[in-house]
């Protein structure tokens, strides 16, 4: 058989044509560039927001799911999927209406059982959601679009629980799951779909929008308003390599960065296709926990001199370098939240008073106990400051040391409570997000309910006591007034010193706009690709 | 040959059973906790608790380390604790780029190794062996990270030529994927290169000393004739084994590469469920590196038998 050079050339587009079918394909069938949006949000690798805390799962499920209240940007809670609701004259009954229009991402409706059963599931393993929990005496759906949540007693903040950290509503077959069983199925009734064939675990999860949603009339305000989905398709890219999300970034490869590295701000400042922004304006406050179940800090004096100790400027100057992004913080409340007050903070001094915490070590029979400080050294900033601190201690005469290990051996030692010489610790630093100091009932980190609370056990019934009435009151002043009273057992028992807080920016081009604004959360509806 | 191969084949087996020992214990005696990881790090003590007993890690370390190899051995590699997907599958949609990127830089590497390495020992300390010994200096000593950085700022940053990170899949076109790969092959491949050519050059050099050279330039052959006909063939069998050696690390060591470049590979999944405390798929990677690089060192010992007749097993 002859073959000519025509059918060489013939034979050779033929196979040219047919590898290149699939990208012809992918190319009709995908949204253009300028309507879609690439961005680096950190590796999603749990979907399910009652199995984790982590906030890059929050910020998937606020993709995809949608909540029956959301909280504005002033941190009230407005409805959403609710189109209105009443309580009774005794304040025990809340009656919930669903709004029309509301369906899963798989065509069928959402109804009053699937809310039954997101609140039911969250209500196991959510603060929020436990509080509620021991609350109630019924939840229960009255028809297709109307539930009841019947409660014993008054719970003031009821609306502020379903709010802000509240379930995210699922289909009630999902819901039914064990909460520690995860959900994957990834169906909700949010603004944007997700793209179950494109999900690359590890690499890329592709978000469409939602065609069927349908936006409520408000603008967009934080967590609540319109969810208008302005661009077709969002990408979220897992860039674990934070020097390759920036060059990405600055080639225009990828137009969001959500936690660009504070020593490379200067690079993305001089760029001027690029911008940093705070849109987490409240941010971070940053503490150091302390065990208080073991020597030397299970005597109050030891636990007071580490207050009087830390200098918040240095262990902030040598975190996040720029004090553009930092400030002290000595309200257990955080800065800005409504119950942040000044009460009992008169221990705060610039540069810290380590003669006074000297003092106090002596006064509380310090004699020599070895003070470990657990080091995250993949936490960059954690452990910059967990330098400073075990210096500021070793130079007061402390026998202090650095544990060395990843976060992930970080979390796995503090979690035991003998003394350090049985791998127990002494100290280690963590941080939390403002808004959410805010709520001492969801705010696990502001419990002192001893070992059956958070890390490092402090007790006190008092407080406690304080804090389960924290539910129960309903207008604000009553709440500022609780949350002094509150302040002053903490800041004397001691159950951790702040470090600071700060804010991060995140870094975008200057074409992506319209970002929402929000505390910790990064919503992906309302922005706009130029 | 059979008895031998057969011989290997088991020996294999025994080895891939010891690693999954090692790994086994390694990973259940270092700190850390998955359930931790999945909880957050603001999660209660309880919420740990619960994910933990679900997940059967408060089993005793023997009962999950039979469950373990039972599963292993129906062909179950487990259930990736994080993505809670079948740890096969996540393996095998990392499969691509990292072969990908590995073949692409052995080809390169070999190519252009060897053509040094040859050209180097032709003509010892002239142009090219002078060029040769720097550039090896600088292969070696230059870490692949700053390389990989150096070639994103000029051709991907600067000039827009080629893309900063990210993989295509070669069903998407071959276009795609090649000019994703360019960068990375190089960063990775600078390294081999040196490696290839130094070991070539070596080889050769030590060939061509050898009376029969000498004899052979006597009878009037030519330089092609003595350099591929004469010498490459005697030097081969080194030079197999280094190319087979720096294959099988270089299927384990593309973690930083596709770390610098972005490419979802097996080196970024591991490093991933490193951080993650995802047991199931570091044991199965694992395990599969090693039997993969078992694999190719006999694949290596039976092609000397290609290459010098006189080699029989």
């Amino acid at each position: 058989m002859i073959i000519t050079r025509r059918e060489i050339i013939k034979a050779g587009l033929a196979a040219g044509t047919a590898m290149s079918i699939p990208s012809v394909l992918r190319a009709q069938t995908a949204p253009t560039a300028a309507r879609t949006v690439r961005m680096v949000m950190g590796d999603l690798s749990v979907f399910d927001p009652v199995v984790t805390t982590a906030s890059v799962t929050f910020n998937h499920c606020l993709a995809i799911y949608d909540t029956l209240f959301g909280a504005d940007s002033k941190f009230m809670p407005q409805p959403q999927m609710v189109s209105k609701w009443n309580v009774s004259d005794d304040k025990k009954t809340y009656t919930f209406e669903l709004r029309d229009g509301l369906g899963w991402h798989d065509g069928s409706p959402v109804t009053a059982a699937d809310c039954v059963a997101s609140i039911r599931r969250w209500g196991q393993v959510a603060p929020g959601g436990q509080l509620l929990m021991a609350r109630a005496r019924d939840i229960s759906k009255k028809d297709d679009k109307t539930f009841t949540i019947a409660l014993q007693e008054p719970l003031g903040i009821l609306l502020d629980l379903l709010g802000f950290q509240g379930p995210f509503i699922m289909r009630e077959k999902d819901a039914n799951l064990s909460p520690t069983e995860q959900v994957t199925a990834n169906i909700g009734s949010g603004p944007f779909k997700f793209n179950q064939a494109l999900a690359k675990p590890g690499a890329s999860f592709t978000y469409d929008r939602s065609d069927k949603y349908v936006p409520r009339n408000e603008p967009a305000d934080g967590l609540a308003g319109g969810k208008v989905a302005k661009v077709d398709r969002v990408i979220w890219e897992n860039i674990g390599n934070q020097q390759t999300a920036l060059a990405a970034l600055q080639a225009g490869e990828i137009d969001f960065v959500g936690t660009p590295p504070v020593d490379l701000f200067p690079v993305i400042e001089s760029d001027p296709n690029l911008e940093l922004q705070v849109l987490d304006k409240t941010g971070q406050d940053m503490f150091l926990r302390i065990n208080c179940l073991q020597k030397p800090f299970d005597n109050v004096k030891a636990r007071q001199a580490l207050l009087h100790l830390v200098d918040q400027e240095a262990i902030m100057r040598a975190a996040f370098g720029d004090p553009k992004y930092f400030r002290s913080v000595t309200s257990m409340f955080g800065n800005e939240t409504p119950a942040s007050n000044d009460e009992n903070t008169g221990w705060h001094k610039t540069g810290g008073d380590p003669e006074k915490a000297r003092q106090l070590f002596k006064e509380a029979g310090y004699a020599g106990e070895k003070v470990v400080i657990l080091d995250p050294t993949d936490w960059r900033e954690a452990d910059n400051a967990s330098q400073i601190l075990v210096a500021a201690l070793q130079k007061i005469g402390i026998n202090a040391e650095l544990a060395p290990s990843d976060w992930g051996g970080l979390v796995a030692r503090r979690a035991n409570k003998g003394p350090v010489e049985d791998g127990g610790w002494s100290l280690f630093m963590s941080s939390e997000a403002e808004w959410i100091r805010g709520n001492v009932v969801t705010a696990v980190t502001l419990s002192m309910n001893g070992e059956k609370g958070w890390f490092g056990w402090p007790q006190n019934d008092e407080y406690e006591t304080l804090r389960v009435k924290w539910a129960d009151v309903e207008t604000l002043e009553e709440r500022k007034a609780l949350a002094r009273k509150m302040q002053r057992i903490w800041w004397d028992y001691v159950p951790e010193v702040l470090l600071g807080q700060y804010v991060t920016p995140i870094a975008r081009r200057q074409t992506l706009t319209d970002l929402i604004s929000m505390p910790e959360l990064i919503p992906i509806w309302n922005m706009q690709k130029a | 040959m059979a008895a031998y191969i057969l011989r290997r084949m088991v020996s294999t087996i025994a080895v891939m059973a010891m690693v999954g020992v090692f790994v086994f214990l390694l990973l259940r005696l270092a700190p850390g906790d998955p359930a931790a990881m999945i909880a957050g790090r603001l999660a209660t003590a309880e919420m740990i608790a619960g994910i933990r007993e679900k997940m059967g890690l408060n089993d005793p370390m023997p009962v999950q380390f039979i469950r373990w190899v039972r599963d292993m051995l129906g062909g179950d590699f487990g259930t990736s604790i994080f993505a809670g997907r079948p740890v096969l599958e996540l393996i095998s949609q990392r499969l691509e780029p990292t072969l990908s990127l590995s073949i692409l830089t052995m080809i390169l590497s070999v190519m252009v190794g060897v053509s040094f390495g040859i050209l180097a020992s032709w003509r010892t300390g002239g142009l090219v062996d002078r060029f040769l010994a720097a550039f090896s200096a600088l292969g070696y000593s230059v870490p692949v990270f700053v390389i990989g950085y150096f070639l994103i700022y000029f051709f991907a940053i600067r000039t827009h030529w080629l893309p900063v990170q990210g993989y295509a899949p070669i069903d998407g076109g071959l276009g795609p994927w090649f000019v994703h790969l360019i960068l990375p092959t190089v960063a990775l491949g600078i390294g081999y290169i040196a490696f290839i050519a130094r070991v070539t050059r070596a080889s050769m050099l030590e060939v061509l000393s050898e009376d029969y050279m000498r004899t052979a330039a006597a009878k009037g052959a030519s330089s092609y004739a003595i350099l591929f006909h004469h010498a490459l063939r005697n030097a081969g069998v080194p030079i197999l084994t280094v190319i087979g050696i720096s294959f099988a690390y270089l299927i384990g060591g593309v973690v930083l590469t596709e770390t610098v470049f972005n490419i979802p590979g097996i080196g970024r999944l591991v490093v991933d469920a490193i951080n993650n405390r995802d047991y199931p798929i570091i044991q199965s990677v694992l395990i599969l590196t090693s039997g993969l690089y078992v694999l190719i060192n006999l694949t290596v010992d039976l092609a000397y038998t290609l290459i010098d007749p006189r080699i029989r097993y």
